[in-house]
């Protein structure tokens, strides 16, 4: 199969940074591709199945790398480097599904109720309220801001219930940053991004990726908590039907709560992105 | 519950005053299963943003939109459903005939075989390509219908229903039919 640029070109995650434990020779796959994660002394190397080398950027917690040249550098996420912010990696999560439905789930807060049950949703509390959405064409990213919803339990952190607000920022076909309200430190947003390595157009692995302002939590128990949350989620990502995300409308019938998908949707078909998509015209 | 239809996936219901629906298992808003929902009251509730759906499939409460009266359009794929005589009957399309009528039988079980119908059907000595089998009585087991549905290439539910008689012979028809599934199983692996 031969890959579009807009995939090709692109950096993706496919390992955790190498100050964490990182196994010396690791394999994995990157858009059907055998790779090679590798250490030369404390520096990650990346190889491809025949052997050349693959450009490498450490960045947020992660190793990233791609099987072209992309000619952008990867995004930034500025007020990660904020001082006082613990940072966690949490691991990765492979999910039998589009690494696109995988980004568009993370988007979405209508779920909250019925799938993180009394976490970061709770019937009756289940109205989604208007927020705003738009596409920033400067950076070329999609933002959802704005977005207020009612969580019982919305962090590790959270005592009792209390109206979370969010931001949604998407600033790579895969990769997704969301800033919520930092119950200890209110004024500052927490942040919580999720980064999707494609492995294959129906299957992908899920690094999630952590910056709070919280020094109680030990750190064992804010992963488990991202990794409760995503499990939840993937009980849903490997039941829907098809596995990859259709661009085209009248598939899937979207409504006002729906907003950040429907402009996410558009703006991968403006990009060409369609690797873990399906087009009508397909 | 999660069912198939020849190549359609299923999602079959049961309300809570007993009225049965199928549909596609598949929600109109994100795909989600739909076999995956839970019943409340006379509604199925999709598991992922609890779009809650009537008996007719029309969908009656968007909860992130909880005053809107959801347009009529937004309705899921439904096929034809009966329940009579103790079975759930689907068909994609509604068949002009009435399910046929299997005689004085009452419901006793389902089973999955990995095995096709047509396997299973030569098993019993029957041709293949017939989807109900009726068996005498054999020793303590009482004579039974079987309905085959293909559920994929090499996997089929048995629905087995029994000449009404006393429990330990329906025991011994249950008992019987995992040993006969084991025997149609074991067939397949040694072919």
């Amino acid at each position: 199969m031969t890959l579009p640029a807009a995939a090709i070109d692109e950096w993706y995650p496919v390992a955790m940074a190498p100050d964490r434990p990182l196994r010396p020779d690791q394999e994995t796959t990157l858009l059907g591709e055998r790779v090679r994660v590798l250490l030369d002394g404390q520096e990650p190397r990346v190889e491809a199945n025949d052997g050349r080398n693959l450009p490498v950027i450490v960045r947020h917690g992660h190793v990233w790398t791609s099987l072209g040249a992309p000619k952008h550098d990867l995004f930034a996420i500025p007020e990660g480097e904020q001082p006082g912010r613990r940072l966690v990696e949490c691991g990765a999560i492979r999910v039998r599904c589009s690494p696109l439905r995988a980004v568009e789930n993370f988007l979405d807060i209508a779920h909250f109720p019925f799938v993180h049950t009394d976490i970061l949703g709770s019937e009756p509390h289940t109205e989604v309220n208007r927020y705003e959405v738009r596409i920033r064409e400067e950076v070329d990213e999609v933002w959802a801001t704005k977005v207020t919803f009612y969580q019982p339990q919305a962090a590790k952190s959270a005592q009792g219930g209390i109206t979370t607000e969010y931001m949604y920022r998407v600033p790579h076909p895969t990769c997704s940053v969301l800033y919520k309200t930092c119950p200890p430190r209110p004024g500052e947003w927490d942040i919580i991004t999720l980064f999707v390595q494609p492995l294959e157009e129906d299957l992908c692995q899920v690094w999630p990726w952590m910056a709070l302002f919280d020094d109680q939590t030990p750190q064992a128990d804010l992963i488990q908590f991202q990794q409760m949350i995503f499990l939840q989620d993937r009980s849903i990502l490997e039941n829907q039907i098809p596995r990859l995300l259709p661009l085209d409308p009248g598939m899937e019938m979207p409504t006002r709560a729906d907003l950040t998908s429907v402009a996410y949707r558009r703006w991968l078909k403006k990009r060409g992105y369609h690797y873990g998509a399906q087009l009508v015209a397909a | 519950m999660a069912s198939v239809c020849g190549t359609l996936e299923v999602a079959v219901w049961r309300s809570a005053s007993g009225r049965v629906a199928a549909w596609v298992d598949r929600c109109p808003h994100r795909g989600m299963r739909l076999s995956h929902g839970f019943v409340r009251g006379e509604m199925l509730s999709c598991i992922y943003h609890g779009w809650r759906f009537d008996g007719a499939g029309r969908c009656r409460k968007i909860p992130a939109h909880p005053d809107l009266d959801p347009p009529e359009t937004i309705r899921t794929q439904s096929l034809a459903c009966l329940d009579a005589q103790g079975v759930i009957w689907i068909a994609s399309e509604a068949p002009a005939v009435a399910p046929p009528d299997l005689g004085n039988v009452v419901p006793l079980r389902s089973l999955t075989f990995e095995a096709g119908i047509d396997a299973v059907a030569a098993m019993t000595g029957e041709v293949p390509d017939r989807s109900l089998l009726r068996l005498d009585a054999h020793g303590p087991v009482p004579p039974l219908v079987l309905l085959l549905q293909a559920l994929g290439p090499g996997r089929s539910a048995v629905h087995a229903l029994a000449a009404p008689t006393g429990t330990g012979a329906l025991v011994a028809a249950s008992r019987a039919l995992e040993d006969f599934r084991r025997r149609t199983e074991a067939q397949g692996i040694a072919a």
